[in-house]
């Protein structure tokens, strides 16, 4: 669904990415994990059009789309939920969904897009009325994930979903984001809570210095040595957990 | 008391006319955070654009004013794409590149002035239509331009708030005003927009232009003072502000046929700026304004 081949950019004359290859199958859930500061957000960008790559190739669903305008990217099925919740404050709830529908023309696929994510999130639906200023953290990621399915995507980049969340809506979000892809969505996910992202993943990416250090399935990778010791804190994952999700 | 009402109805619709070149300032200022210093100029445009319609085609005066609209409309978007875009891709708002655009907006007001000159000439002249017979209300009688400039310019506020509330177009007008980096992963195509944008300011400034035009004479410079009015009146109801335009507009309109009325004549020009001076006293960022920027 989407090969990235030796990505290379950056900000300005700053260069962060020097040199991504990944590779996202469809269907999959794929893990985007690092460090703080890595560059992971900063390949998300690249890959929605946000930052224009310097060097390397990325191919989605069969065509290049590596220095496309981020719209045309949008329409071409590939849609970043951006890191920091970022909502239109002084908008409803409805309304910034329905501008998640912005490319769909037609009011039988806005309609449909937003019974899709009052389905997912119905938080929302009891809230639409509502200007997404005065939405909590929880509503607010809800609701950028929602608005990113309202124009039914074929794959989705979501940078730290559950960031700065109350354990319990962690869990919910982690486990909305797995029905999300279970209903036909590719996902690549950017997370710092590395467990649990690669308990709902099927393979991961591990970023360090702007190129892959590690990668693999992500069954082996949560009981891999080096990744356990960097970004698990040395434990092992227990069943349980992956029971809950 | 009616010669009271007689002034705040004059008032009101020169007040009308401020507020729709107010709303253009404003609607760029919130969408691509430039001040456009050019707009008055826009305004002339849409004055002279109107006159040309009138005198070469006979048009009635709502096609005159629509049409001069769409024109002074499409003009707004060549300039910004021709000229404006390529410094508001260096940046805009607050830094050094945002200064650039004022001094080229201030450069586009004297090119669009000497454009206008070298074509119509230096003389004001009249805008003929008529409008028929007076309009009465109770013991007052208005003349029914003035009756005009107030309807149409409720129609088109109207239109306005119905294009960014409830279209799919202004929803993404107002998106990219808020964040353009979030309205472009909402797929919305943001260069597009912000020339939509900059067309729509126009076309208001172009009818406030044609509205005025029969009670006033179209001339070259007849841009200037309505724009310092106009931008007295959106810094009065809040920089960027759409309601903030309509009230500053209305206010500076009423405050300065009350101040010609009962005070002088001759001192017209300055009550609008000692109201924006006690505005400012009382409510820094204008009535409705918040001094850190909010957008959307
Ligand atoms: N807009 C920006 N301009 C310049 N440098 C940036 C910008 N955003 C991020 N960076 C830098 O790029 C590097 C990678 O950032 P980012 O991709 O956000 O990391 P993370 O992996 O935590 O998401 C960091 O060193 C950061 O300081
Ligand atoms: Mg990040």
């Amino acid at each position: 669904m989407l090969t990235t081949t030796d990505v290379v950019g950056g900000y300005g004359s700053v260069q962060i990415l020097n040199g991504v290859s990944l590779k996202v199958v469809r269907g999959q859930i794929v893990a985007l994990l690092g460090g703080n500061g890595t560059g992971k957000s900063t390949m998300l960008k690249v890959l929605s059009g946000l930052i224009k790559p310097w060097r390397g190739s990325i191919v989605f669903d069969g065509e290049r789309i590596d220095g496309m305008r981020p719209d045309r990217i949008v329409r071409r099925g590939l849609v970043q939920v951006t890191q920091g919740k970022e909502a239109y404050p002084a908008m409803t709830v409805e309304e910034n969904l329905l501008l998640g529908a912005h490319v769909c023309t037609d009011r039988a696929a806005r309609a449909r897009g937003l019974a899709r994510a009052y389905e997912y999130f119905p938080i929302l639906k009891e809230r639409r009325r509502q200007l997404s200023g005065t939405l909590s953290g929880g509503q607010l990621q809800m609701l950028c994930i929602g608005r990113g399915l309202m124009s039914e995507p074929k794959m989705m980049l979501l940078d730290e979903p559950s960031a700065a969340l109350a354990p319990q809506l962690v869990l919910d979000i982690f486990r909305t984001i797995g029905r999300i892809c279970r209903d036909g969505m590719t996902l690549l996910m950017v997370e710092q809570n590395v467990r649990m992202a690669l308990l709902l993943a099927e393979y991961g990416y591990v970023i360090k210095d702007g190129v892959i250090h590690l990668e693999g399935p992500a069954e082996k990778m949560i009981n891999d040595d080096a990744v356990r010791l960097s970004y698990l804190g040395g434990t092992v994952a227990g069943r349980d957990e992956k029971m809950a999700l | 008391m009616s010669y009271f009402i007689d002034l705040v109805v004059v008032g009101l619709s020169l007040g009308m006319v401020y507020a729709l070149v107010a709303l253009g300032i404003s609607l760029i200022y919130s969408g691509l955070d430039v001040v456009h210093f050019a707009h008055g100029e826009i305004y002339m445009f849409g004055a002279v654009i109107g006159l040309f319609l009138y005198d070469e085609f006979h048009l009635p005066f709502p096609l005159v004013l629509l049409g001069s609209m769409i024109l002074t409309g499409l003009l707004g978007v060549f300039i910004e794409r021709v000229f404006y875009r390529r410094i508001l891709r260096t940046g805009g708002g607050y830094t050094v590149a945002g200064l650039g655009m004022v001094i080229c907006g201030f450069g586009m007001s004297i090119v669009l002035q000497n454009v206008a000159y070298l074509i119509w000439g230096p003389k004001a002249r009249p805008f003929p239509v008529t409008f028929g017979m007076p309009v009465e209300l109770g013991n007052i009688t208005l003349p029914a331009a003035y009756v005009w400039i107030v309807l149409a310019a409720l129609v088109l506020m109207a239109a306005l708030h119905i294009f960014l509330k409830k279209t799919r177009l202004g929803l993404a007008v107002r998106a990219v005003a808020g964040n353009k980096e979030i309205a472009y992963l909402m797929g919305i195509n943001v260069p597009l927009t912000i020339s939509v944008i900059f067309g729509v300011a126009c076309a208001l400034g172009a009818a406030a232009g044609v509205l005025v035009a029969p009670i006033n004479y179209v001339q070259v410079l007849m841009g200037t003072g309505v724009l310092i009015k106009a931008f007295a009146a959106a810094v009065i109801g809040g920089f960027g502000s759409l309601p903030g335009a309509v009230l500053g507009g209305l206010l500076v309109g009423v405050t300065e046929s009350l101040g010609a009325g009962y005070l002088s004549g001759s001192y017209k020009d300055i009550y609008a700026f000692i109201l924006l001076i006690f505005v400012l006293m009382v409510r820094p960022a204008g009535v409705f304004g918040v001094l850190v920027k909010v957008k959307a």
